[in-house]
């Protein structure tokens, strides 16, 4: 295999980046103008909550077709001399990564306005635009895709199949394969046995096995990818492995010889985002990428053998977008990600939450775009149409989503059994859904993995030679050695309803507990916090956030960071060790589960330790950053913060609690004549309810560690460490 | 989380001897609790004849084995993470059982127990390893196991994957010794010496026995296995009868009900291996008389007409895989450890079980007998739900004791909690952590009714616990 060379950042010619310039037209006598191409791009596309966040979105349909088409008059070259800068006016990493382009492609079409290159490629055949990405940057890909509507992007998506290959082959027209997603919350080896087996019996797996860890060490990392390792080759299954560490645990897994076969990495649009929030730079992909092509277990077969994951909206989540819309940002990473001829490119908008995506239709559209910007950049591009509880997404929404982008053709979705993330709480496409897709459809698994899954009686050919689902399709205990040893498996399983199926799809008394459950845990989020029983339990002080309703708490998380303004001039530095903070986050059911338990004993831990606390707080809407906040005002050294979860995938999880240990490490009051910003120190204590750890359990491992943070004056990380320094002697 | 980890065990019986050593690893449930996984063997000792010099075990060749056997494997002690060593049968029976045990204990570090004559252990350990997934997947079905080795017969009678009651009778292969393939006497043990006084059989070493006399060795043994699991008490009661009991199995609870019956030991993995075959084997094939006992056993209605409803996957090759899978239970992750270097501790008496309903009187006098012996002692605690005012409670009046009556300065207290509530309980009892006293809660761990107890060294945030002495 010839591995693709890097060209060295320095070498890639960006043009200087240029003052914005103004954008006008007129209609019916109104002028409508934008200030610079960011503004422009951003305005062009349908709205969306992250865009009307950052202030991006347009303000109204007339504005985004006006956008529309001001950008679509727009040569390629205008676009190319005007790279997008960084918040200081510079040109970052990831930008001058997405001008490492084909010059020739490039040279032919720079002279195309945006419309004139999306009619093109509409009338042209699908070989000859093939290579026309290779002369596009992210942000030409970001505008053509805002001028495309729904048929357009499905169809030019269609037209463009991007392959890749590794043990199997993805991306041939007609077929549909999955990446198996086989997380479990503790790592749990027999959970993640259990669901790979389900996942391989329902004909999944064909892209990758791939688990997000919950424990992104290289021991653990190590461990879980021998033993993927080993049951894949039990089992005999032509496919991949990887564990979905941060690239540098698995950089040194490599390093320890450990099965590597596939290098993955979170990529973001913005160097601010990668760089600052990631822990990833440019030059860290290339020494991973390089790695992998002289060290990889498959380089004697492939020279793909990188996967990433995008989505949009991180960007603009952590506050890095540089003014970039979503859409735009999230083709810099396909610009990015291009630069490594990836084995697989899986994008998971929806992901974040209703800050960024707020309803299905926002879902949807963006997914579209996503598959469509990818491909055309010619990225084999999978797809994860997703949502977590406290969004407006729905299971609905998601397989409307699923339908369209499987039309579009893209490579792959996931398999994350019964729709359930056990360890991420959220909510994704499913092996049954796969299966569905693939008969409504027409579509295989990847042909490698189809001969073995023949072999096994997953599926067969029929007297016509279609392939079916055969009888061992869905049967688990196919793998197992006994009928024991699934049952084993399947107790170190959450939220596993059952096997039973209906064709293709969960037989209907297991989707009915899957969407209870869901409901379970929206009902949790939408719960208003019961301020009168809780002041029957502690004389808490009443304090209100920005989020004035529900809807802004669960849209502009921010505004759940941050006291009401009426509450903040009411409040004093008081000095004490600790305040006690009680907030609802995102489930308020979680919050009267277990204070009941968990305040008293706290409250005896302090009193015995005589430590002076502070008259306990209790905020509706809050947020994390909420303590920082209180934690100043009050002069207090700790903040104990009390918030309720995110709701996951099953009734329990709705119930769960954290506590957040927030000590200022800082100066402890900020003056004039002391100006430096104060430093927090962060311990979290999580998974509080009965079945996981009890709140009686958990209020006694909070007080210890309260104990422990005030004696050596640390949190966190630097808690820890000194705490190991002492174990050490 | 995952730890890959050795366990070892060693099962030192009437006729033979043997180890396993197995890879596991520790895994981080769903929920949050440490569990032993993924159990492999990677080592299987060669079974060999326990060695015997008279009626004492040969302390050097049995030292020999053990070292050998880690020798192959390259294990050291300090890899070990747990398992256990069990002398049963006519072997604990023997003089110097004790100081083989403390010899074993030894070589094979502190991170495992050595229990010699532990009768009630082995017949729960035989029914762990036997029957435990059984009867998980069974669990309305009652299953008595019988462990027929070469000295004694361990019955446990389990539940849905917890054992309810055990006993053991001291019938077993080895009691009477042939020279192999007759009937010729080589040795008698104390029991087969006085079944032939009472059977008025007068033979002795180097006599051959008829057949009629060996028939009547049989039905006895026979009988005495069928009346125990049948629950005939007066079948039972003969001072004959009653000399071969070594602990009553009580079987009230089986009493009109339908129950499966699973073998283990020599003489069961024989009877499944007969039944295999559908033939007996060669007599006296082992110079004892586990072929014919086997044979009579699966004969017996009352046993053969059970046995069919369940069958073991490992076909009987029970204790071993016990010590293994089951001798070392995990703690729970929260725990009052103050001082988690304090351990290992060995030998702990456990003195008693407090609840609720206990008297101040009745406090203080078991806490005073935890603190009379060195190290400490144990007192299990009987709360058993998620009860703040009851933790609260019991937390506050131990505490209030132990100012009143501070335990020797020298002695440690360990609370034994099966709920999981082992820090906030300790918390309480130490006034949290402003009390000067030497405790530890360990919690989540299931009561066994054992007499002591041992904690090992604290690993991944959890503490290995072992239970013997059971009564």
């Amino acid at each position: 295999m010839t591995p693709k060379s890097l060209t060295p950042l320095a070498h890639i010619a960006v043009p200087a980046p240029r003052p914005d310039e103004m954008y006008a037209t007129r209609f019916c006598e109104r002028e409508i103008t934008f200030r610079g191409l960011k503004a422009l791009l951003g305005a062009a596309d349908c709205s969306k909550a992250g865009d009307r966040h950052a202030g991006l979105a347009a303000a109204n349909e007339l504005s985004r077709e006006a956008a529309r088409l001001l950008l679509s008059s727009l040569t390629l070259e205008h676009v190319y001399e005007r790279p997008l800068t960084d918040d200081r006016g510079r040109v970052d990493a990831v930008m001058r990564v997405n001008y490492d382009i084909d010059l020739e492609v490039y040279g032919k079409t720079k002279h195309f306005t945006l419309g004139e290159l999306k009619n093109h490629l509409l009338r042209s055949s699908a070989d000859a635009i093939a290579g026309v990405g290779r002369g596009l940057t992210g942000p030409m890909a970001a505008a053509l895709a805002k001028i495309c509507d729904v048929h357009e992007l499905i169809l030019l998506s269609q037209k463009m199949p991007r392959v890749s290959r590794a043990r199997t082959t993805l991306g041939m027209p007609g077929m549909l394969a999955s990446r198996l997603q086989p997380n479990h919350p503790t790592d749990d080896l027999r959970g993640i046995t259990m669901l790979i087996y389900w996942g391989l019996s329902l004909g999944a797996g064909d892209a990758l096995i791939g688990l997000n860890p919950a424990i992104d060490t290289v021991e653990n990392v190590e461990s879980t990818l021998r033993h993927l390792d080993k049951l894949r080759r039990t089992i005999g299954v032509p496919t991949q492995i990887c564990v979905l560490s941060h690239i540098k645990t698995q950089i040194a897994c490599l390093e320890r010889g450990a099965p590597v076969e596939i290098l993955f990495q979170s990529l973001a649009g913005t160097e601010s985002t990668l760089t600052g929030e990631f822990d990833v730079t440019v030059e860290l992909l290339d020494q991973g990428y390089e790695a992998m092509q002289s060290r990889g277990v498959l380089r004697e077969l492939t020279s793909q053998m990188m996967y990433f994951e995008t989505g949009q909206g991180s960007e603009f989540t952590y506050g890095k977008h540089n003014g970039i819309d979503m859409a735009t940002a999230e083709a810099l990473c396909y610009g990015l990600a291009r630069r490594y001829d990836p084995f697989m490119v899986n994008n998971v908008t929806g992901f974040i939450g209703p800050e960024t995506h707020l309803d299905n239709f926002e879902m949807i559209w963006s997914n579209l775009q996503d598959h469509f910007m990818g491909k055309l950049l010619g990225l084999p591009m999978g797809m994860a149409p997703c949502f977590t509880l406290h969004s407006q997404i729905t299971l609905e929404g998601q397989q409307m989503a699923t339908q369209l982008l499987t039309a579009a053709g893209a490579n792959y979705y996931m398999d994350v059994c019964l729709n359930t993330d056990r360890m991420l709480a959220y909510f994704d496409t499913s092996g049954h859904d796969d299966q569905t897709l693939r008969e409504t459809y027409g579509r295989q698994p990847a042909p490698e993995y189809l001969e073995w899954a023949l072999g096994r009686g997953i599926f067969l050919r029929d007297s016509q030679q279609r392939v079916v689902r055969g009888p061992n399709w869905g049967d688990p205990r196919q793998f197992c050695d006994s009928d024991e040893e699934l049952r084993s498996l399947l107790a170190a399983t959450p939220a596993a309803h059952g096997f039973a199926t209906a064709g293709p799809r969960p037989a209907d008394e297991i989707s009915r507990q899957v969407k209870l459950n869901q409901a379970v845990g929206r009902a949790a989020i939408l719960a208003e916090l019961e301020i009168d029983e809780l002041l029957k339990m502690a004389d808490f002080r009443v304090v209100a956030t920005e989020a004035h309703s529900k809807e802004a708490h669960l849209n502009s998380p921010e505004l759940g960071g941050r006291l009401a303004a009426s509450d903040l001039e009411h409040l004093i530095a008081e000095g004490n060790q600790v305040q006690i903070v009680v907030s609802d986050g995102l489930s308020a059911e979680a919050v009267h589960h277990n204070l009941p338990n968990l305040l008293p004993v706290l409250n005896d831990a302090l009193d015995a330790r005589h430590i002076r606390a502070g008259r306990p707080i209790v905020a509706r809407y809050g947020r994390v950053k909420l303590a920082e906040q209180l934690a100043v005002v009050l002069e207090a050294e700790l903040v104990i913060y009390l918030l309720g979860e995110r709701p996951g995938g099953d009734a329990q999880a709705a119930r769960s609690l954290s506590a957040y240990l927030v000590y200022r490490a800082g100066p402890r009051s900020t003056t004039t004549a002391s100006p430096s910003r104060p430093v927090f120190e962060y311990s979290v204590i999580s998974n509080i309810h009965e079945k996981g750890l009890p709140p009686l359990e958990a209020a006694s491992l909070i007080a210890e560690k309260v104990f422990q943070i005030l004696s050596l004056r640390a949190a966190g990380n630097r808690l820890e460490k000194l705490l190991q320094a002492s174990r050490d002697g | 989380m995952t730890q890959s980890i050795k366990l070892v065990g060693l099962d030192c019986g009437s006729t033979t001897t043997s180890a396993v050593i197995a890879k596991a690893q520790l895994v981080r449930g769903a929920l949050g609790r440490v569990e032993i996984t993924s159990l492999e063997p990677v080592f299987r000792s060669e079974t060999v004849f326990t060695p015997f010099d008279d009626d004492r075990i040969d302390a050097a060749r049995m030292e020999q084995y053990v070292d050998d056997w880690l020798k192959t494997v390259s294990l050291s002690s300090a890899d070990i993470f747990g398992g256990g060593a069990l002398i049963t049968g006519l072997a604990a029976q023997s003089t110097n059982a004790a100081a083989v045990s403390r010899l074993i204990e030894a070589r094979l570090s502190d991170s495992l127990v050595v229990t010699a004559d532990d009768p009630r252990l082995e017949s729960w350990l035989a029914f762990m390893g036997n029957c435990h997934a059984l009867s998980k997947a069974q669990p309305r079905t009652p299953i008595l196991n019988l462990d027929i080795g070469g000295g004694t017969t361990n019955l446990a009678l389990g539940l849905d994957g917890q054992v309810v009651t055990t006993g053991c009778l001291f019938v077993g292969a080895r009691h009477f010794q042939f020279v192999p393939g007759t009937y010729q006497l080589v040795h008698l043990s104390p029991y087969a010496a006085a079944l032939l006084a009472h059977l008025k059989i007068n033979r002795h070493i180097g006599d051959s026995l008829t057949p009629a006399e060996l028939d009547a060795i049989l039905d006895f043994y026979l009988m005495l296995i069928e009346a125990t699991v049948l629950g005939q008490d007066e079948k039972l009661a003969s001072e004959i009868a009653q000399r071969h009991i070594q602990v009553p199995l009580n079987v009230s609870e089986l009493i009109g009900q339908k129950f499966a019956i699973t073998l283990s030991g020599g003489v069961g993995q024989l009877v499944y291996a007969q039944r295999a075959a559908g033939s007996p084997g060669p007599i006296t094939q082992f110079g004892d008389l586990g072929g014919e006992l086997a044979t009579r056993v699966s004969q017996s209605s009352t046993i053969a007409s059970r046995l069919d409803a369940v069958v073991p996957e490992g076909l009987g090759r029970a204790t071993v895989y016990g010590l293994l899978k089951h001798n070392t239970e995990l703690s729970g992750t929260t725990l009052y450890l103050p001082k988690p270097e304090r351990l290992p501790l060995k030998n702990i008496p456990i003195v008693g079980t407090l609840g609720l309903d206990a008297t101040d009187d009745e406090l203080a006098s078991m806490v005073d007998l935890a603190g009379r012996g060195a190290p400490g002692g144990c007192i299990e605690i009987g709360l058993e739900k998620q009860d703040l005012a009851a933790v609260r409670q019991l937390g506050n009046r131990l505490a209030n004791c132990l100012q009143a009556r501070p335990l020797p300065c020298d002695r440690v207290l360990i609370l034994l909690v099966p709920e999981n509530l082992g820090k906030v309980l300790g918390n309480y009892v130490s006034r949290w952590g402003t009390l000067e006293i030497d405790l530890i809660a360990i919690d989540e761990v299931p009561s066994r009714d054992a007499r002591f107890l041992h904690l090992g060294r604290m690993q991944q945030g959890i503490v290995p616990v072992w239970l013997y002495g059971m009564q």
